[in-house]
């Protein structure tokens, strides 16, 4: 009867129990910080530069280029609920944006069937990774560790090392339009959050995976089946990466098969830096999206001033490191 | 709902944890069970809860006129069979609101998405019940312990559990929380439901239970007794009972004139022990009684440097010292510890055996850093024979080795180090009963040897046989200290009546 979610009762549950209590408390601490320093970087930033990001043009590249942060960070997020992780998740974003590509440019299908069957890809590439960690009892960092290579090597063996381009002008143009001033695939991925956030906060399914995360011992005597919630938790995470995929097929124009190398940091540095705990039960979309604000602030920033840019992935590195530390000391501080 | 148990047998590997227990649980009536640790209440608990299968003997569920006998399989089963149980704080969702913990095995729901109306009132309904007036959306990580408590009760009405088992539930509350709880319990009673109450406190069983089941070494000593008809002195008397065909070891005598090798005075720590007065001299074994969580391994703990002595004095052969880690206890006092959790602290259940006992030397062993393998294996050979430890050679992994063999390879790193003082915690947990005498025979023999041997165990009849002297610990304090007759029914008597905080003397029990 033991579950992959069992495995760290025994002494830790206490400690865990008391651990995402805490941080639920100052939760919402968090979020407000975020907000002030996400408000506060934005303005420093607007100074800085003589008033150079607030217009219309830089402003709207801000937010177009948000868009895939935010929903990788909730791929993440998402497993991260039920105390797992998805290394998958950067590699599962580009093959999704391949096959989305193939379909249009090899097979010449509509975008209206291309982009629902990369999404289905996602979701099978997650339920395959869900599975496999309840069947085989695994680590789930391990099997997505492996998984991350083998959906590697498939983006690859779809057009190898070629570029796609020009495989739909009108999905391009409508990933580069706007509405009122922001960018369609900023108010897609603004609307893929509010659907999480629903998903959490109100749906059933929701919130069986925060109460297996949160306490899994006691998911399990109320008649919830953690393995249940983990596989449903990666294949979440997989669809979610797939709707990141679809935002830079809309969003770029060309794609290739480097497409999701650089967005695994990014995945974690969202939901870590925005209060998500990492043993599972307690998640945080608004802080998620502020923290992969506040992240992509570093990015314009570099391109501001003109910084080398591998002083970003340091930056972000370092922040990462301190949020997950800050988050431990306020854990043993209030103890 | 009436829940009649018969003849209930678990068997574990080596021990028979329920022998033949009979319970009989009449709606209206909150039912106390007691037994000594070790006695069978856990186990019976997880019978009849779902989380163990029994091996033999029937639970029948009903009135006399429609009965059926069940078997549940998992803990849902007894859940939809209406048998609740209450664990200390354990059963909760931290960052979910009280409503929804009250509701979760079954959240009201429309198309999926979660009916809050629903939730709320579902909560308020049970609340009521227990007539509790509770913030319903309040975060349960923001309430109190006793709060929490009666949040899982309410969930489990909320599955019309018409039997709750409660599992110590004041061990962590104040006295006035306690009361509440209690009134809680007495509002119960008058619904009709029917209250297990699991707990080591005697006062607790005649303030607010009706009926009593004693159980003793897996058995139902006394089988649903209206408590009526029994004095404190009675359940004391069940609960020790008579111990059956212990070891019987020479007389040994003890020189406590010399220095201590080991000695307390007034020490305080940072978990909670108060003016802990404690000697153990060379060749003595001196044990250390209480119930669980009295903190006898805590005290240890605190004192190998794991925790921190706070006050007073540890003195080691007369000179006091300041212990910062279990290697400064071992390499500069010679103090061993052998500890509790064999699987988890005593060996590497992965690596062979010879390194399993020349851990705590190689430095000694060691030659320019290497440590060779011919060295660790002579050691083992030496310890092997020693200890009587049956194994298959150097290489065998310890994981592989039954359970008092593993005890054995634990000890042995600790003799290896040439300790002086060893504290041995619950030696013979889980250990069969041949293997267990085979263990007390070696312990006496190392303090024949001139070893000073702190004793925790919690099994009454061990401690009777093994001590020189027995120290009783109940909430981090000494509560006695008595010199072992090797009398089984005089010394439980005493020592029981000890940890239950009443004097050992005042009521010479009749022998």
């Amino acid at each position: 009867m033991s579950t992959v979610l069992d495995e760290d009762m025994g002494a830790g549950a206490g400690q865990g129990a008391g651990a995402s209590r805490r941080t639920a408390l100052s939760l919402h601490r968090t979020e407000l910080v975020l907000a002030l320093v996400a408000v506060a970087g934005f303005g420093v930033l607007a100074a800085t530069t003589g008033g150079n990001i607030l217009q219309p043009g830089t402003m709207q590249a801000v937010l177009q280029f948000l868009a895939v942060p935010i929903v990788v960070g909730l791929a993440q997020m998402v497993v991260l609920s039920v105390g797992q992780m998805n290394l998958s998740v950067g590699a599962l974003t580009g093959l999704c944006a391949m096959a989305a590509a193939s379909l249009m440019a090899d097979s010449g299908l509509t975008p209206w069937l291309a982009l629902p069957a990369a999404l289905l890809v996602g979701a099978l590439a997650g339920l395959v990774n869900g599975t496999l960690v309840v069947l085989t009892r695994i680590n789930g960092f391990i099997v997505t560790l492996a998984t991350m290579s083998v959906i590697s090597g498939l983006r690859f063996s779809i057009n190898g090392t070629g570029t796609y381009q020009d495989y739909s002008p009108g999905l391009v143009r409508l990933g580069r339009a706007d509405v009122l001033g922001l960018p369609v695939v900023f108010l897609v991925a603004v609307a893929t959050a509010v659907l999480v956030w629903f998903f959490f906060a109100r749906c059933v399914a929701g919130r069986m995976l925060l109460a297996s995360g949160g306490n899994p011992f006691a998911a399990r005597l109320s008649g919830i089946s953690n393995d249940r919630s983990v596989v449903l938790a990666h294949l979440l995470s997989g669809l979610l990466a797939a709707v990141a995929g679809v935002l830079v097929v809309a969003l770029s124009g060309s794609v290739n098969a480097s497409v999701g190398d650089d967005l695994l940091l990014p995945s974690f540095a969202a939901p870590i830096i925005g209060g998500v705990v990492l043993t599972g039960g307690v998640v945080s979309v608004l802080g998620t999206c502020l923290a992969a604000f506040i992240v992509r602030l570093v990015d314009v920033a570099q391109a501001q001033y003109g910084i080398n840019p591998r002083w970003v992935d340091l930056v972000v590195g370092a922040v990462v490191l301190g949020a997950v530390l800050v988050s431990q000391r306020r854990g043993k501080g209030s103890s | 709902m009436r829940v009649r148990c018969s003849q209930l047998v678990k068997v574990f590997p080596g021990v028979r944890a329920l022998d033949g227990v009979d319970l009989d649980l009449r709606p209206g009536t909150v039912h106390a069970l007691l037994g000594e640790n070790g006695a069978g209440k856990s186990t019976l608990i997880k019978v009849l809860t779902g989380v163990h299968r029994a091996d033999g003997g029937t639970v029948t569920l009903g009135e006399d006129g429609e009965t059926r006998t069940v078997a549940f399989s998992r803990p849902l089963d007894a859940q939809a069979a209406g048998i609740g149980v209450v664990h200390q704080e354990r059963n909760l969702v931290p960052s979910f609101s009280v409503a929804e913990n009250i509701a979760l095995q079954a959240l009201p729901r429309r198309a999926g998405v979660v009916d809050r109306a629903a939730v709320r009132d579902l909560a308020r309904r049970c609340l009521a019940q227990l007539d509790l007036d509770l913030d319903v959306d309040q975060p349960v990580a923001e309430l109190s312990v006793a709060h929490m408590q009666l949040v899982e009760i309410a969930k489990a009405l909320a599955t019309d559990s018409q039997v709750l088992l409660l599992d110590e539930p004041t061990a962590s509350l104040t006295a006035d929380e306690a009361d509440r709880l209690y009134a809680v319990v007495r509002r119960l009673r008058e619904q009709g439901h029917v209250v297990v109450l699991v707990t080591h406190k005697l006062e607790e069983v005649f303030a607010i239970a009706d009926v009593v089941t004693v159980l003793r070494d897996g058995r139902s000593v006394a089988g649903s007794v209206p408590l009526a008809t029994l004095t404190r002195g009675d359940v004391v008397d069940l609960m020790v009972g008579r111990a059956h065909t212990e070891l019987e070891l020479s007389e040994r005598s003890v020189d406590r004139a010399g220095t201590p090798a080991l000695e307390l005075r007034g020490v305080s720590t940072s978990v909670g022990h108060r003016g802990i007065d404690l000697a153990v001299h060379r060749g003595e074994i001196v044990g250390l009684y209480g119930l669980v969580g009295a903190g006898r391994s805590e005290l240890v703990r605190a004192l190998l440097g794991l925790d921190s002595v706070t006050g007073g004095e540890v003195l080691v052969d007369g000179d006091a010292v300041t212990i910062r880690s279990v290697g400064d206890a071992l390499r500069r006092h010679r103090i061993g510890y052998v500890t509790e959790n064999r699987k988890e602290e005593g060996v590497f259940l992965t690596q062979n055996l010879a390194r399993n006992v020349a851990v705590t030397v190689w430095d000694r062993l060691a030659r320019f850093g290497l440590v060779r393998d011919r060295d660790e294996k002579d050691l083992l050979a030496t310890y092997r024979d020693r200890l009587g430890i049956r194994l298959s050679g150097p290489d065998q992994l310890a994981g592989q080795l039954s359970g008092g063999n593993q005890q054995k390879i634990s000890l042995a790193k600790w003799l290896a180090a040439d300790c002086s003082v060893l504290v041995v915690d619950e030696p013979t947990v889980g250990i069969d009963v041949r293997t267990k005498a085979a263990f007390h025979e070696l312990i006496v023999e190392l303090a024949d040897q001139g070893l000073a041997i702190l004793l925790i165990t919690s099994d009454l009849p061990e401690m009777v046989t093994l001590a020189d002297r027995v120290a009783v610990m109940h909430e981090r304090r000494i509560t006695g200290e008595l010199l072992n007759s090797h009398h089984y029914t005089s010394m439980s008597a005493q020592v029981i009546r000890l940890v239950h905080g009443e004097s050992a003397v005042d009521d010479p029990p009749a022998a």
